[in-house]
């Protein structure tokens, strides 16, 4: 059968699947959902997993390529598509599956939004440590396919730790599962660790079941603030050598200062943030701690009289580090030129990766602005053009390829989103893992078709 | 190829000393600390990767079923070849190979023993957090094969939430480094994905783990209830009302009298069930939480509060704890552990339910387990001398897991499906679910020469015909 | 193999209640010395109680492989403490070795040697005594140094095992035995002594020492003449009709009314007194002697922090490490006391790694298992010197025999002492009995000699 079918058999038939009103090929809502300007040739809304399960079946069988889409927040990562024949999207897909506050489990369908689940769990004083940039936007499948993570993620751990089971549909059109919907599980293999990044190309997720944590009554942030990188680093070891247990320890880099402070407004005009030096000349390591005040004086007797000179609470304090979540976002905000790598190291690393990233942006005409929670080596590291005029390709190429140069063999610098010119002409995903041939393997046994995302991912 | 060939060709590969085939020896390996037996044909204990490699490619080219087996300790019957083969111990693979303190990451081989890792690393004021009641003996490629959890899960996680990288044979022969330092990596999470397959993809040769630093303050409490439902109650209300110790751990009045006997740990004897319950952290925060948690559990009619003056106290609690199982078999020559897991707030219930398939199987039912993570370990007492008592005990045990799952819980937290439990997947998983997953084996493991007849239901059609198996039928 | 039924013949065999305990669950692998080195299962607590359940299910010979890993077993009963469902694995190997011992031809030049020693050498005083003086002559005559030389005991094979026998004394204890010797101060018990028989001839000064601790604590020492040997050679090696003929002697001699403690100062020996009950359970005549005898055995050091020590004048100013013998630790549970007297004499303690690890020397073990015992001994001695310690304290001879040999192996520059021998040395003697310190000991002939 030829990969082009017909348009209007297309549109037909996804109809017949999900309903007339959630499958469409009009063009006027079709380049809305473009993927690095390829234009999806129809785009499907299923309302269950049964539906996705048709759409994949219809899709599998005519070797369709299928992209599937939650919020939109996070498609510009990947390489640029050849085509996308259907964009599947989730946001039907908002069923609360489970939810006993008493289990402090939750499993909801993937097209639910990160806030959404706020919504519902925090009149129970729990937490989903995820904290994401745009929650209003950002899908619980979004969040899976693409590991995202938030400052939480020093005390909590990644999606990978807390997510418990999944719900998914494969590419030839196979309902199934794994995991279990209790914190602990080891029956059958842990497809969630299979499927949590690995961007929409090995399934479709439907739903998914999560731990929550309890909110801890009273938090509070202490500021630190440090001339030189170095330093910063010789407090973070301090603090990891310490016996506090922070729930965030954030680097915030001094241009990434004056971007996040950009969505930052202070609830109250004399917020402990008026304290705190002008944006732009100081790493900051931001101490987010929670518990009694006995505690949080404890807090400050260890961290020293620089940290404990600046400390927020209230809604300032929330507020702060709801901008500090968001700053990939409000980066391109600032400057839609942008480009934003993730790092992962190991802690010796963080440096010198922040180090290399300073010296490529000054290179090659960029401001770095980083942020990173650097007690677990899990960075996000921006570069914003300094001129007016919208930078040349090699420049974002010469600035990737400096910052991969210096990246250690068991770490990564994943370009999550830059200009459209620039990604034709580099690998967004980096250098070839090791594990490349497995990882290839699988992928043939999920989707031996590659209508997945073809094109997308690392092969 | 005759068996003397695959005799000569082991030795060759790892040296004449480390290989056994003689029946005298075969026999010591056709156990674990499960209830299920199999004898293999060799036994090889290799020292490197390399030496692995060649062995993973001998078996596949001969089709033999290589078997990896750490101490043993396993609890469904991972390490035991069912179909014959061969048995590869890691026994002489004990090398910590690096301890990066600076990057909170330690390099180990399989063979090496949880607990002395730990032991190792405290000089650094760091240690291995997965904590599996067998650690003195349990090896971490055994931990990393059954993804093993531990009283202290409930605030660590288990072991996949501690490694970050793997060093892998395959079946054919082929070495592959998975991940490596660095908290994530680029691409599929391999190594989140191989933690807990049992042996079954692949052959883990050399591990990274992260090292956790060791808290400033810790208190043990002993909360002493008159009746199970009480405390079953006081530990949801726990974890319901903010408070997160790092361990959470129920003994029932029966096991207790068995523990106490075996360790003198200061249990009480008349009690209907205990909570030991550990918190961690900052000594302020910890002496606040130990505060609240006496509160709920008072809320809850706790009869009394111990609680561990000293670190000598504290051990001997947790001895008492982390030998329970062993010492029920103070009351009969054989237990089979379960190991469902339930919503926490289904707890009394399913203890209810346990006591009512104890009575209505004539059977006695010890249960210590995990009650934070609503990992419940009922412990079927039983003499495999009755083979009635046997079928009961197998009846019973079936019942039990299917009521977890009924309330929307698992077959498994901790210990693995294995041979134990493969025949009672179907209970979780529907044949798509089963096929996805056999696709991640086969995609590995195409031929099935690792661990074979583990973790996946025999296919109808093979049940009779198994039960020869491989060249194991040959013996 | 026997299909049909055991291979075990003897009544005195291990039974299925015994080893039924067992339930496989191997938490003791990694605390048994042997299996810590070779790490195979046959060689492993658990893999031993699966071969003796084999042997008695008629799968498995009593042959070379099962002899050899029973052999191999130090009888440390390290697993014992590591056992959380109770197995009493002594039980199990004294009546595993007293079956091969039964069922199985050994070399016959190995043969003959065991005979001798476990029926002859240890059997009577008169034996020993002879033995010991052959060898104090070998020792010093400079045959040693000829035999040394001349490389014979390399051909033999016998040359690091000779360095491991024990250094024999000029003056044997014998002279002692059937003497009174009385309370210092306030009299605060009387007691018997059990001298242990290689501390008669190597250890004359130790078995002294323990009379003169206790009596300046306040205890009147008796030393019963017609004492034996324990038996508890005899028992590990598997000759347990010896070992029961050893026990009913000694409790003739020890069956004395009005005694508060009957004292050993080698843990291998109050290990195996402790257990004269188990030992003589099916002997009618016998049987309630051996509990009542049994059950008033203390090793001195547990004796002693139980009485607790009358605070000795001089300190020990030194950085010790205590080594658990593995019949007190183990076999007897004793942890603490020693511990606590080098406490209480000012030392300062340092914990080797793993102090309950077994040192390789399990009575005839090192000589016997020579290779693998100093194997275990290697790992000991890593341990001991991590703590950088000046003296080595434990509480029993064999124990001592086998450190000294780790010690000069490594060229440490480190004391191997008895906790007792230490203590001795921080109690000064009064003024007054200045002029008896030469004879050491204020000894008078026992008003009554019990019958032997
Ligand atoms: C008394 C007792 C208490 C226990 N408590 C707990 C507990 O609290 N929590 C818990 O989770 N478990 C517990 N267990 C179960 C058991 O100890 C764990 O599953 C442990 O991780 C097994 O480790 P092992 O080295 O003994 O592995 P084995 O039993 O030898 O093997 C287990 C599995 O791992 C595979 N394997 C071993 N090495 C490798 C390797 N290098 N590469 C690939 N596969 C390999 C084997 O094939 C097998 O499938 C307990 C067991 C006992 C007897
Ligand atoms: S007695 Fe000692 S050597 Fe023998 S099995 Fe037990 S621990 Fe091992
Ligand atoms: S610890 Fe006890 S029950 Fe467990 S294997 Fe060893 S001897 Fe058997």
């Amino acid at each position: 059968m030829s990969p082009t079918v017909a348009a209007a058999g297309l549109a037909r038939a996804l109809a017949a699947i999900a309903g007339e009103a959630y499958a469409t090929e009009d063009p006027a809502r079709t380049t809305s959902f473009a993927i690095d300007e390829v234009v999806p040739r129809a785009a499907v809304e299923p309302g269950s997993a049964a539906e996705v399960a048709a759409v994949l079946q219809y899709a599998h069988a005519r070797k369709l390529v299928v992209a599937p889409a939650g919020g939109f927040t996070h498609q510009h990562t990947g390489g640029i598509p050849e085509r996308v024949d259907i964009l599947l999207r989730t946001e039907r897909l908002k069923a609360v599956e489970h939810y006993d506050p008493g289990d402090m489990m939750i499993g909801v369908g993937v097209g639910t939004t990160v806030a959404e689940v706020e919504r519902k769990i925090g009149p129970h004083q729990q937490i989903l440590p995820l904290e994401t940039a745009q929650p209003e936007r950002s899908t619980i499948g979004g969040a899976l396919a693409t590991a995202t993570h938030g400052p939480l993620k020093h005390a909590y751990g990644g999606l990978r730790d807390y997510c418990t089971g999944v719900r998914f549909v494969t590419a030839d059109g196979k309902i199934a599962k794994a995991g279990a919907k209790v914190v602990k599980n080891v029956a059958g293999y842990d497809l969630m660790k299979l499927l949590i990044g690995s961007y929409g190309t090995m399934a479709v997720i439907t739903g998914a079941s999560f731990k929550l944590f309890p909110r801890p009554p009273q938090m509070r942030t202490f500021v630190a603030q440090f001339a030189r990188l170095a330093e910063a680093m010789t407090f973070r070891d301090h603090v990891l050598g310490s016996p506090l247990t922070p729930v965030c320890l954030e680097l915030v880099s001094p241009h990434a200062q004056a971007i996040v402070a950009e969505s930052f407004h202070p609830v109250s005009p004399n917020s402990g943030e008026t304290r705190v030096g002008p944006p732009g000349e100081t790493w900051r390591v931001l101490v987010r701690a929670a518990g009694s005040d006995r505690v949080l004086a404890r807090y400050r007797a260890e961290l020293g009289a620089a940290a404990a000179a600046s400390e927020m609470g209230g809604d300032d304090e929330a507020q702060m580090w709801r901008s500090v979540a968001e700053f990939p976002h409000t980066l391109f905000e600032r400057s839609r030129n942008a480009m934003l790598l993730r790092v992962d190291v190991a802690l010796q690393d963080v440096a010198p990766m922040l180090e290399a990233a300073e010296r490529a942006a000054l290179d090659n005409s960029f401001l770095c602005a980083a942020t990173g929670r650097i007690g677990v080596g899990s960075l996000l590291v921006g570069f914003a053009p300094i001129a007016v005029d919208p930078p040349s390709a090699m420049q974002y190429v010469n600035a990737v390829s400096y910052l991969r140069s210096m990246t250690p063999r068991d770490g990564s610098a994943i370009v999550l989103r830059c200009p459209l010119e620039a990604k034709r002409y580099f690998n967004v995903w980096g250098s070839t893992p090791n594990d490349i041939g497995t990882m290839k393997a699988l992928k043939r046994a999920f989707d031996g078709e590659d209508i997945l995302n073809r094109g997308r991912f690392l092969f | 190829m005759p068996r003397s060939r695959i005799s000569e060709e082991l030795r060759e590969i790892a040296g004449a000393e480390a290989v056994l085939d003689g029946a005298e020896d075969l026999m010591l390996y056709e156990y674990d600390a499960g209830l299920s037996t199999g004898t293999p044909q060799w036994v090889v204990f290799p020292e490197t990767t390399k030496q692995v490699s060649r062995i993973a490619q001998l078996a596949s080219r001969m089709n033999v079923p290589l078997v990896p087996r750490g101490a043993g300790t396993g609890l469904s019957g991972g390490s035991i070849p069912r179909a014959g083969g061969i048995v590869l111990v890691f026994s002489r693979m004990t090398k910590i190979l690096e301890i990066d303190a600076a990057n909170r990451r330690a390099v180990v081989q399989p063979g090496v023993v949880n607990a002395d890792l730990s032991a190792v690393v405290a000089r650094h004021g760091l240690f291995f957090a997965p904590d599996p009641a067998s650690q003195k003996a349990s090896t971490i490629g055994g931990n990393v094969a059954e993804n093993s959890g531990g009283p202290h899960t409930l605030a660590h996680g288990v072991t996949v939430n501690h490694i970050t990288g793997l060093e892998v044979v395959l079946p054919d022969g082929g070495v592959v480094q998975m991940g490596g330092k660095a908290a994530d990596s680029c691409g599929y999470d391999l190594t989140g994905l191989f933690v807990g397959t049992e042996g079954t993809v692949g052959i883990v040769t050399a591990i990274t783990v992260k090292l956790t630093k060791v808290a400033e303050a810790v208190e043990t409490l002993l909360a002493i209830f008159h009746t199970i439902d009480d405390a079953a109650n006081a530990v949801a209300s726990i974890t319901a009302g903010g408070i997160t110790p790092v361990a959470l751990e129920m003994l029932d009045g029966k096991t207790l009298r068995c523990v106490e006997e075996a360790t003198h740990a200061g249990y009480p004897m008349d009690s209907g069930a205990v909570l030991l319950i550990e918190l961690e952290g900052l000594r302020e925060a910890v002496t606040e939480q130990a505060e609240a948690v006496r509160a709920v559990c008072e809320r809850h009619n706790a009869r009394e509060m111990r609680r561990a003056a000293n670190e000598q106290e504290r051990q001997l609690l947790w001895k008492g704890r982390k030998t329970a199982f062993a010492a029920l078999g103070r009351l009969a020559p054989a237990y089979y552990t379960q190991d469902g897991v339930v919503p926490r707030s289904h707890i009394a219930k399913v203890l209810r339910y346990i006591e009512t398939v104890a009575q209505k199987c004539n059977l006695q039912i010890g249960n210590i387990f995990h009650a934070g993570d609503g990992n419940m370990h009922p412990c079927i007492l039983f003499d495999m001398r009755d083979p009635d008592q046997v079928k009961r005990t197998h009846e019973a045990g079936r019942m039990i897991l299917t009521y977890c799952v009924d309330c929307g819980g698992t077959i498994t937290g901790e210990h693995g499906v294995g041979m134990e439990k493969n025949e009672l997947m179907p209970l979780l998983f529907s044949e798509d679910d089963l096929e996805v997953m056999k696709w991640v084996h086969d995609a590995f493991n195409p031929k099935s020469v690792l661990n074979p007849q583990k973790l996946f239901p025999t296919p109808r059609s093979c049940r009779e015909t198994n039960v020869a198996g491989g060249i194991g039928g040959s013996r | 193999m026997n299909p049909r039924g055991s291979n075990f013949t003897g009544p005195d065999r291990p039974t299925w209640d015994l080893y039924s305990k067992c339930i496989h669950c191997g938490l003791c692998l990694q605390q048994c010395p042997t299996y810590r080195v070779l790490g195979r299962e046959a060689d492993s607590p658990r893999g031993r109680i699966y071969q003796v359940l084999q042997v008695d299910a008629g799968r498995l010979r009593i042959g070379d492989s099962f002899v050899t890993h029973m052999d191999r077993c130090l009888g440390c009963r390290a697993c014992e403490t590591a056992c959380p469902s109770g197995v009493q694995y002594g039980r199990i190997l004294e009546r595993a070795r007293a079956e091969i011992e039964s069922n199985y031809q050994r070399p016959w030049l190995e043969r003959r040697l065991r005979d001798w020693f476990f029926t002859r050498v240890l059997h009577r005083r008169k034996g020993l005594e002879r033995w010991a003086k052959w060898l104090r002559v070998y020792q010093r005559s400079g045959l040693q140094k000829v035999a040394r030389a001349s490389g014979m005991l390399k051909l033999l094979g016998l040359d690091k095992v000779e360095a491991l026998a024990p250094q024999v004394d000029r003056a044997f204890f014998f002279p002692h035995l059937g003497m009174l010797y009385p309370a210092e101060g306030e009299v605060r018990g009387r007691v018997l002594f059990h001298v242990g028989c290689i501390a008669s001839v190597a250890f004359t000064g130790l078995n002294e020492a323990t009379v003169r601790v206790l009596n300046k604590n306040g205890f009147e020492v008796f030393i019963p003449r017609a004492q034996r040997c324990c038996g508890a050679l005899q028992a590990h090696a598997g000759y347990r009709e010896e070992a029961q003929r050893m026990a009913r002697r000694n409790l003739r001699a020890f069956l004395e009314p009005n005694r508060d403690a009957i004292i050993t100062n080698s843990a291998g020996c109050s290990a195996m007194m402790k257990e004269y009950g188990d030992l003589l359970q099916d002997n009618p005549k016998y049987g309630e002697h051996g509990r009542d005898v049994a059950s008033k055995v203390k090793d001195v050091t547990e004796f002693l922090a139980e009485a607790g020590l009358r605070p000795p004048q001089r300190r020990l100013k030194a950085r010790v490490t205590y080594q658990d013998p593995c019949h007190l630790a183990h076999a007897q549970k004793v942890r603490s006391a020693p511990r606590e007297l080098l406490k209480a004499l000012g030392a300062e303690l340092v914990e080797m790694a793993h102090p309950d690890y077994c040192c390789g020397s399990a009575g005839t073990y090192n000589v016997t298992q020579n290779e693998l015992s100093m194997k275990i001994l290697e790992q000991k001695m890593d341990e001991v010197t991590q703590t950088r310690a000046e003296i080595i304290a434990t509480a029993n001879t064999g124990c001592m025999l086998q450190l000294r040999a780790g010690v000069k192996a490594r060229g440490l520059n480190a004391r191997v002492a008895h906790v007792i021998e230490l203590l001795n040395e921080a109690y000064e003697d009064p003024p007054a009995a200045a002029e008896e310190q030469h004879s050491r000991h204020r000894r008078k002939r026992a008003s009554h000699v019990p019958s032997s």
